[in-house]
């Protein structure tokens, strides 16, 4: 569970007064299309993937029109260039690294350049430095107190690098599958939120630790995977609003915005971009819910 | 100026960039300020004690004063309002705010009239030799008959003749007929039936006057400002209705002795407590209980009330709360006191007093709450000069835990923040007949603590601190309200006031806002010490208030007024949250300045009986401008954030309307109907591509009645024990930012969104009843009880508070628009009140 300053307020205006939450049928314009960038690259071997979208009308449930014929390329400081293909014409843009390379390394910075419909559009992006997960354990809990389902509730160890302040995004699978709701948008600041004390080389705070559960708590023998990936501070800035954005509601709710984005058409007065870059260093550890981790 | 040069070595800062901001300055600029605040506040005293004669005017050749309080025959209480009229002269007197009033006259015999409405009239013949007189009058309530007087007016046809306009006042008798949610009566809920005010929500923090944002209205107690007038958010006001005697709505026409907030002024006054013997008050309701006591004190010469509420909702919502929530607390409480000690005729003090806290959560909460005390002394001068000084604290704060009950000794987050005043106030007033000067000052000291942070994890603590910051807040202000001719009256007035970021703290330089609505970030930044001047505002703020009596029972009236506001609420949300935090002016801030035009047509018109007019009737036009309003970039990051000046932009403001009001003040069927058409918009630069757009809480269309039903007296001429009451709102909707697109990252959908509050949201109406049943009264007992029964949200109407758009919780590619609604549902209550 996220710890949220505005959680308690939200929880008292949902749930304590009488609030009540309808889902009703909304009319409004559709504005003209964008072109939206979904880049993340990191220093895992393997496949690097860049999806082009184009933005839709709100209310369009279909899947995100793909982008297709765009020019796709990731540049490092070192003058290596990596051009991103579309094989399958589906707006996935892909590099295959050769046997042991990987395409990025920390401490690089990296810049997108994609060409489309006459208008090119760049970004850039920093490597930073990553910790590793230490450990994760599992303890039997109540799916909450007065309950009698029980599960594993999940707890992550990872200490934030000391000497600057690291910004980090935190993400989890359950048997393979990435938890992606809007509440699983974790991102930290050192050890914690922005607006807190000062963190640096904390172990992350608990609140943290513990956000990597589902509602319903893992199950024995589930395998749980659980990933920190450093970012920019820029890209905090970007998952903040991000997640602000999709979960903005009740009686505290800011004013809409747009998400920021860090790329920049080079025509300034063609269309804008939506979406992020990010060079992402990336460490991992998996863990089973069975015996020698799972504590009192 | 000549302190300059003497104390012209004081320390300054040490900079620790060769950047300039404001002037690094100087303990003398303030010494200065104080002194000139002093020496002016002084100054007329001396002239007024000394030079009496001199300054009353030859035409007005009157030597000899008639003065002292109206007060209560029952209890005690000072009347404030009552008009204290002279038959031989044809000239008056109100009493103020203290229930003093003097009346200048040439020796002889008169025969003054004492009226206010709801009391018996008084005629007293008074026999002046030489020598001023000393009068205290004490009023009767006038019985059962005239219980159905709605709104006080004070006195007959007072809103014809009086110069104030856009006021209004609301009486406790008023208040405790008007149907209450949970049936707990709550004066800024009842304030929002009136014209010009709205909220932007059921449940909302404060309340929006003609236009202006909620830290545009000063609310005081007793004359000390309160910074968050709300329990459990929006949905009761910290005034405890056992406590207050008298409470006053200013929307324009701002008389010179207000300053400091841009919108209005909600003056509200508690009870002296009763004088003439003791009272036990008390109430038991669904959502809290409230107990009061009062009593004499001194054998007479004083008296005190205490008044305390505590809610329960915690325990009685228990068994339906969601499980996750179980053994959350939530509950609020308040304690008020006031007590008065006559000294002798001519020195009174009076001790007044606020606590109250709201505490919620479970595991993680928080809580906040008002501290406020204030002193003040009614003095005496020569019958004629009248002076009350006040000296206040005002204290609002909050914490924040992510463990209340101290489980986790390894890791856990905490956080509070608060914002301190302290003020000394002397207001004087002058009667000079025809002439009622008014002249004083005040300083305030503010103290803003943005907050301090401590986190633990595993073990290791961390703590992290905004500096406090300080202002310093003095204004001076002379005003004037005089009767030109007989149907011209005029009120005018200036006011100066001065403030000074100061010292201890750091200043910062921003550098410029490249992309539009960004943060900026600090590009150098000054340290300055104790008692440095950082930056200097100040504001010369004209007040002019006319009035032209009509024949026929009706006047124009006519009125502008400049007000400044040095210190602003931070708050990005809709409805604003406990948490917010307040800022000084600083030297990227600049003060906020209000411009009011109004004018008005008032006519009273059906049966005379004596007490004024059975209806009365307004119309109102206002249009204001509004200068430095602070808006956000978005994503603004406005909690424990240092550089929060770089989050804001700054732009300005309009707001223009009209208000059509009619009242029946008498009659089975009484009570008001409001109507309210207004416009409120905002410009600033990166929001709505810089385009005007209106204000979260613009509603085009604001309708509320009151209607009160009092059962005509039967035949056997026992008065009916039941009586009922409704009120009616229906309001447009207010706007919101709805998106057009959407876009998908890693498999999420987000909004995009062009402009601001380019929609609205479905209107709001709500209709809520009461029915209040006297208990009976059993001959030679002091007890009085009554039942009030009461409905709220009666056909369920599921208003929206705001329209908003998520992804589905489980599908995040499924999007959906979402009405959100405070009170979904019809919410019967039932209160009991009882009276020794």
């Amino acid at each position: 569970m996220k710890l949220n300053i505005f959680f308690a307020l939200w929880l008292f205006s949902t749930f304590a007064l009488f609030g009540c939450e309808t889902v009703i049928d909304a009319k409004h314009d559709t504005g003209p299309s964008q072109l939206t960038v979904d880049a993340t690259i990191t220093d895992q071997p393997g496949l690097q993937s860049i999806r082009l979208t184009q933005t839709a009308a709100y209310f369009d449930n279909s899947p995100s029109p793909a982008v297709t014929g765009a020019t796709v390329s990731v540049s490092d400081g070192a003058g290596r260039t990596f051009a991103f293909t579309d094989p399958d014409n589906d707006g996935y843009y892909v590099w295959q690294t050769e046997e042991g390379d990987t395409l990025g390394r920390i401490g690089q910075t990296y810049g997108l350049s994609i060409t489309y419909q006459g208008n090119t559009y760049r970004a850039s992006s920093t490597m930073n430095r990553v910790p590793p997960v230490d450990s994760i354990i599992f303890r039997k809990q109540k799916l909450n107190p007065l309950s009698s389902i029980e599960g594993y509730q999940a707890e992550f160890y990872a200490r934030d690098l000391p000497g600057a302040t690291d910004y980090y995004r935190i993400r989890y699978f359950r048997n393979g599958v990435l938890q992606n709701r809007a509440r699983d948008i974790i991102t930290l600041k050192d050890a914690s939120f922005s607006g807190s004390a000062n963190t640096d080389g904390f172990m992350f705070i608990q609140p943290f630790r513990q956000s990597i559960n589902p509602d319903s708590l893992y199950a024995h023998n589930d395998s749980v995977n659980v990933e920190i990936r450093s970012i920019t501070p820029e890209a905090y800035a970007f998952w903040q609003q991000f997640a602000q954005q999709i979960s903005n509601g009740g009686l505290f709710a800011t004013p809409p915005a747009n998400v920021p984005t860090n790329v920049v058409n080079t025509n300034s007065g063609g269309p804008a971009a939506m979406g992020f870059f990010t060079a992402s260093a990336v460490r991992s550890r998996s863990m089973r819910v069975v015996g020698e981790n799972i504590r009192e | 100026m000549k302190n300059k040069n003497v104390l012209g070595n004081s320390v300054y800062g040490h900079r620790l960039s060769f950047d300039s901001i404001g002037n690094p300055l100087k303990r003398n600029r303030l010494r200065w300020a104080f002194s000139l605040f002093f020496l002016l506040s002084i100054t007329p005293l001396v002239r007024a004690q000394t030079g009496q004669n001199a300054m009353s005017r030859p035409a007005n050749s009157a030597n000899n004063t008639v003065s002292g309080y109206v007060i209560d025959a029952a209890n005690g209480e000072k009347l404030i309002g009552v008009t204290v009229y002279v038959k031989e002269k044809g000239t008056g007197a109100v009493t103020n705010s203290y229930g003093f009033y003097a009346v200048p006259v040439t020796a002889g015999t008169y025969t003054l009239v004492i009226s206010y409405v709801g009391y018996e009239m008084q005629t007293k013949k008074v026999e002046l030799a030489a020598g001023n007189r000393r009068l205290d009058i004490e009023l009767r309530e006038e019985g059962k008959q005239l219980q159905e007087v709605v709104v006080s007016t004070k006195r007959e046809d007072d809103n014809v003749k009086n110069i104030e306009m856009s006021v209004n006042r609301i009486d406790v008798k008023t208040l405790r007929r008007i149907p209450a949610l949970l049936g707990e009566i709550d004066v800024v809920r009842s304030i929002q039936l009136l014209p010009g005010v709205s909220t932007v929500g059921e449940g909302a923090t404060g309340f929006n006057v003609r236009g202006g944002s909620i830290d545009q209205n000063l609310v005081l107690l007793d004359e000390a400002p309160v910074y968050n007038s709300s329990h459990l958010f929006g949905f009761f006001s910290v005034f405890n209705p056992d406590a207050v005697k008298d409470v006053k709505l200013i929307k324009g026409g701002i008389p010179a002795n207000y300053g400091g907030r841009i919108a209005s002024i909600l003056d509200v006054r508690l009870k002296e407590g009763n004088a003439k013997k003791p009272e036990l008050n008390g109430g038991i309701g669904l959502i809290f209980s409230r107990l009061s006591y009062e009593r004499p004190l001194f054998s007479g010469k004083g008296s005190f009330i205490i008044a305390g509420r505590r809610s329960y909702a915690d325990v009685l919502v228990q068994p339906f709360l969601n499980d996750d929530l179980k053994g959350s607390k939530f509950y609020f409480y308040d304690l008020t006191a006031k007590a008065n000690y006559r000294i002798n005729d001519k020195n009174t003090v009076f001790l007044s007093g606020y606590f109250g806290r709201d505490v919620f959560g479970a595991d993680f909460g928080f809580n906040w709450g008002n501290t406020i005390a204030s002193a003040r002394w009614n003095h005496v001068f020569s019958d004629r000069l009248f002076l009350n000084t006040t000296a206040y604290y005002s204290n609002y704060d909050y914490s924040l835990d992510s463990d209340l009950k101290r489980k986790e000794k390894q890791d856990y987050f905490r956080t509070n923040s608060r914002i301190v005043d302290y003020s000394f106030k002397p207001d004087f007033t002058l009667f000079l007949g025809k002439s009622t000067i008014t002249f004083g000052g005040q300083s305030i000291l503010h103290d803003f603590q943005p907050g301090t942070a401590t986190a633990a994890s595993a073990g290791t603590v961390s703590t992290f601190g905004l500096e406090s910051k300080y202002g310093l807040e003095n204004a001076l202000y002379v005003g004037n309200e005089q009767q030109i001719t007989p149907k011209l009256q005029l009120q005018y007035g200036l006011r100066y006031s001065l403030f000074n970021y100061i010292g201890p703290g750091e200043a910062y330089t921003f550098g410029e806002n490249v992309s539009g609505n960004r943060s900026r970030l600090p590009v150098a930044i000054t340290s300055y010490k104790r008692g440095d001047n950082i930056k200097t505002y100040g504001n010369w703020e004209p007040r002019l208030a006319a009035k032209y009596e009509l024949g026929n029972n009706s006047s124009l009236k006519l009125s502008y007024n400049r007000l400044a506001q040095y210190i602003h609420l931070i708050s990005n949300s809709t409805a604003s949250t406990p948490l917010d935090v307040w800022t000084p002016s600083t030297n990227n801030i600049k003060p906020q300045i209000g411009d009011q035009v109004a004018g008005g047509f008032f006519k009273n018109f059906g049966a005379m009986n004596g007490v004024g007019s059975e209806f009365e009737t307004s119309v109102e036009v206002y249009y204001k401008w509004l200068q430095n309003q602070i808006d956000y970039v978005d994503g603004a990051n406005l909690i424990l954030n240092k550089f929060l000046e770089g989050d804001l932009l700054s732009g300005k403001g309009r707001a223009y309307g009209a208000e059509f009001y009619v009242k029946r003040n008498r009659g089975v069927l009484n009570g008001w109907v409001s109507y309210t058409l207004a416009k409120t918009e905002r410009q600033v630069a990166g929001i709505n591509g810089g385009n005007w757009y209106p204000t979260r809480f613009d509603k085009r269309h604001t309708l509320t009645t009151v209607l009160l039903l009092d059962p005509p007296t039967r035949g056997d001429g026992i008065a009916s024990r039941w009586n009922f009451s409704g009120t009616f709102t229906l309001a447009s909707g207010t706007p919101g930012t709805f998106p057009t697109n959407r876009f998908e990252y890693e498999g999420i959908v987000g909004p995009v969104v062009n402009g601001r509050n380019n929609y609205r949201i479905p209107p709001y109406h709500r209709l809520d009843l009461a029915a209040t049943l006297q208990g009976r009264r059993r001959p030679g007992k002091r007890k009085e009880d009554n039942w009030v029964f009461s409905v709220y949200n009666v056909y369920a109407r599921k208003n929206p508070f705001s329209v908003f758009f998520q992804s589905d919780s489980d599908n995040p590619r499924l999007t959906q628009a979402i009405r959100y609604s405070v009170f979904a549902t019809v919410i019967p209550s039932i209160t009991y009140n009882f009276k020794f």
